[in-house]
């Protein structure tokens, strides 16, 4: 098991994962182009991307499950391949339990392949089970069960050896809130052990609650690739959002503002080369404005996706 | 954590799914079906046979026969061997039919010297035909023959030793020049039992492919495949499979071979297939051709679930590789006569074909070939690792495409690469 200390200097940590200019061609079409990131011990990063960018192919590489055709990754400071299964907990997107038997024996056989001797396969399956709430529907068919309480079965199962490397493609689809909480809970659980965690979603909220990191693909090509600061640094105009009473709605006496505009009943002021938010505040302040909400501008994770997707060169700005 | 080694996955996948299968109602029910279908089937017959030999047992546990005799020759009363001949006139022996005593009364007519005509009058049986009554009849019938000649041979005051004769003129006593057993001795035997043995084979690989088809489809369909193949590699998981899967099939046939065992004596199966001279070696290397076939026949099978789009597909393709394994079965009879056969050879060295063939060729050849069997064995060891990796690199690279069928250069390429 990885162990990693809160002071721990990022930079001595192994990475988990890394990938180094991979590439994967299927047919015709070149499914992941050129993509590098890397995953550290107890961090969440957060795989980000249209259907079809390439996430699963990359999930599937780092697994060892294909092959790329060009680059290199490493996996646990190695090549990928059998010896790391016991190591990694895979959430697939296309997933699925044995209908016709108990979910308790699914999950003690998923245990046993991973490598924990059967009867304690079975007392983690018990446990786990018991903490999302099918405690009552452990011996039941997988074909008895409903969608969320499959979704958690097979959650269960991706950590019941309680691996270094979770890869986990949409955790959280299709349940209601309190499962998603509950379900999202369990998993940071995992980083919280020191798991590394590669997390594929189109939830941008979730995303951006969540994940230490994120990485944007799209056509196999990285768009996006930082903290989540970062990201939004980037991607940031500089505006800034205030909201209050006799708030100026021109730039007139607000000398660091070169535009103001209402917005929804805030304004939003874009500053002047080389005024700080920090300048715009003590002249609101000095207009005897009574401020509510001050704001610097960002947009949101989820506007961002939509403006990489779109090519938004800002992308290439993040560190 | 305990030890995931490649022989302890094996272990692992074969055991749950054997267990899975064999705990399967389905499996139950099939297993159990055919010797519930031979007992029913059994205890009607032995119903019927038994109502057909009391029949024939009558009151003093004789056959009986009433007898009216209208003709020149003399005849007398008679009780041997269990076999009972009665006379009564004809009005007499009518009467007894009319009373409800006895079945049938057998009458020779006047010109029996010159016709050999003997009537039988019989009860009615309504138009049905009872196989009791069959046999009665053919038993009354041989016996009344016998007795007839008996009375005409002692007519003609012919001594006993050639009544005897003319009861049985021959005794046929067989023997070779050299000494050695005839070729007919046992023919029977030395050709049912490789026959029944190379059956067995062909209907466990359909059943156990059976089995393999139905997880290898299954698995894909509930997608569980991503998950095992993201937990245990390919060959380990393919192997298990064969294994735990190929025990099951045994199983079910075992225990039919088991009940037809036990069930066909208890029935009176009168059968008698002679000695079967099958040395200890050659009983053992038909039992390892018989798993190496298998091996084989379970790594193409499991191939053929991987990519097949569907279960009905996989059990279509899987046929077109079925009829490997029955060729040599047509061509039984070649074995028999010809053993030293190029096509015999050729099949013995072709892997699908080569267990049934070998089976066949132990029993029947009179000094099986061991070179040319040790050939065919090393060549079948080979397929069978090399179809098993093979069929593993499908597996691998097929389950997850979900229902897209692979190029044939994709196959290669996933056959092929380099771990």
């Amino acid at each position: 098991m990885t162990s990693i200390t809160p002071d721990a200097n990022p930079a001595q940590v192994v990475p988990t994962v890394v990938v180094h200019r991979a590439w994967k061609r299927f047919g015709r079409v070149d499914v992941v182009r050129d993509l590098s990131f890397e995953v550290r011990p107890g961090e969440l990063l957060g795989f980000l991307g249209p259907n079809g960018a390439g996430k699963t192919t990359t999930m599937r590489m780092i697994l060892d499950l294909i092959r790329p055709d060009r680059g290199e990754i490493t996996v646990f400071g190695g090549a990928p391949g059998a010896r790391h299964q016991r190591r990694i907990g895979y959430l697939p997107e296309e997933r699925g339990l044995y209908r016709d038997v108990s979910v308790l024996d699914t999950l003690t056989y998923f245990g046993s392949l991973k490598g924990l001797p059967s009867r304690e396969a079975r007392r983690r399956a018990t446990r786990l089970l018991e903490e999302v709430g099918l405690g009552d529907s452990m011996r039941k068919r997988a074909s008895e069960l409903s969608r969320g309480m499959h979704q958690k079965a097979q959650v269960v199962a991706t950590i019941l050896h309680e691996p270094d490397l979770l890869i986990v493609d949409e955790p959280f689809q299709g349940l209601d809130p309190v499962n998603a909480d509950l379900l999202r809970r369990v998993v940071l659980g995992q980083r919280s052990r020191g798991a590394a965690v590669i997390m594929s979603t189109h939830n941008m909220e979730e995303a951006q609650a969540l994940c230490d990191r994120v990485l944007l693909i799209d056509h196999g090509r990285r768009l996006l690739y930082g903290t989540i600061p970062q990201v939004r640094a980037a991607f940031s105009d500089g505006a800034v959002v205030v909201r209050g009473e006799a708030v100026p709605t021109d730039p007139g006496p607000l000398r660091s503002v070169a535009e103001a505009q209402r917005v929804d009943g805030t304004v939003r002021y874009i500053l002047s080369p080389g005024r700080t938010p920090q300048d715009l505040f003590r002249e609101l302040a000095a207009l005897d404005t009574r401020v509510e909400r001050f704001e610097v501008a960002s947009p949101s994770l989820n506007e961002i996706f939509i403006l990489a997707v779109r090519g938004d060169r800002r992308a290439e700005r993040v560190p | 954590m305990i030890d995931r080694s490649f022989l302890r996955l094996i272990a692992l996948v074969a055991k749950r799914d054997y267990l899975r299968t064999v705990r399967r109602r389905g499996f139950i029910v099939g297993t159990l079906l055919l010797p519930l279908s031979i007992g029913i089937i059994g205890g009607i017959a032995s119903f019927f046979a038994g109502g057909a030999l009391d029949g024939l047992a009558g009151a003093g546990g004789d056959v009986t026969i009433t007898l009216a005799n209208e003709s020149s020759l003399g005849l007398a009363e008679e009780t041997r061997d269990g076999f009972r001949v009665r006379l009564v006139d004809r009005a007499a022996g009518l009467a007894e039919l009319d009373r409800g005593n006895g079945r049938e009364l057998y009458i020779l007519a006047d010109d029996y010297l010159a016709s050999g005509v003997v009537e039988r009058i019989a009860v009615s049986s309504g138009g049905r035909v009872d196989l009791g009554d069959l046999q009665r009849r053919q038993v009354q019938e041989n016996g009344l023959a016998d007795y007839l000649r008996r009375s005409l041979a002692a007519q003609i005051q012919l001594p006993p030793d050639r009544v005897e004769r003319l009861l049985e003129p021959v005794a046929v006593r067989e023997r070779s020049l050299d000494g050695a057993p005839p070729a007919s001795d046992g023919l029977a035997a030395r050709f049912i039992v490789p026959y029944a043995f190379s059956t067995f084979f062909v209907i466990s690989i359909f059943i156990t492919s059976g089995y393999l088809l139905q997880s290898v489809t299954e698995e894909k369909e509930n997608r569980v495949v991503e998950i095992l193949l993201s937990s245990i590699p390919a060959l380990p998981l393919m192997a298990g499979k064969i294994i735990g899967l190929g025990g099951a099939g045994l199983t079910q046939v075992a225990i039919w071979l088991a009940t037809a065992a036990i069930t066909l004596p208890a029935l009176g199966s009168r059968g008698n297939l002679g000695p079967i001279n099958l040395s200890p070696e050659a009983l053992l290397l038909a039992l390892v051709y018989f798993v190496l076939g298998y091996a084989a026949y379970g790594a193409i099978f499991s191939a053929i679930g991987a990519l097949a789009p569907g279960t009905r597909e996989a059990q279509q393709y899987s046929g077109f590789f079925g009829f490997f394994a029955v060729i040599p079965l047509i061509l039984s009879a070649l074995f028999l006569t010809n053993s030293g056969s190029p096509v015999v050879t050729g099949l013995l060295l072709l892997p699908l074909t080569a267990p049934a063939s070998a089976l066949l060729l132990l029993v029947v050849a009179p000094e099986p070939p061991w070179p040319l069997i040790g050939l065919s064995l090393a060549v079948l060891v080979a397929f069978v690792v090399l179809a098993t990796v093979a069929s593993a690199r499908i597996f691998r690279a097929t389950l997850l495409l979900y229902g897209v069928r692979p190029s044939l250069r994709q196959l290669a390429s996933a056959v092929f690469a380099r771990d």
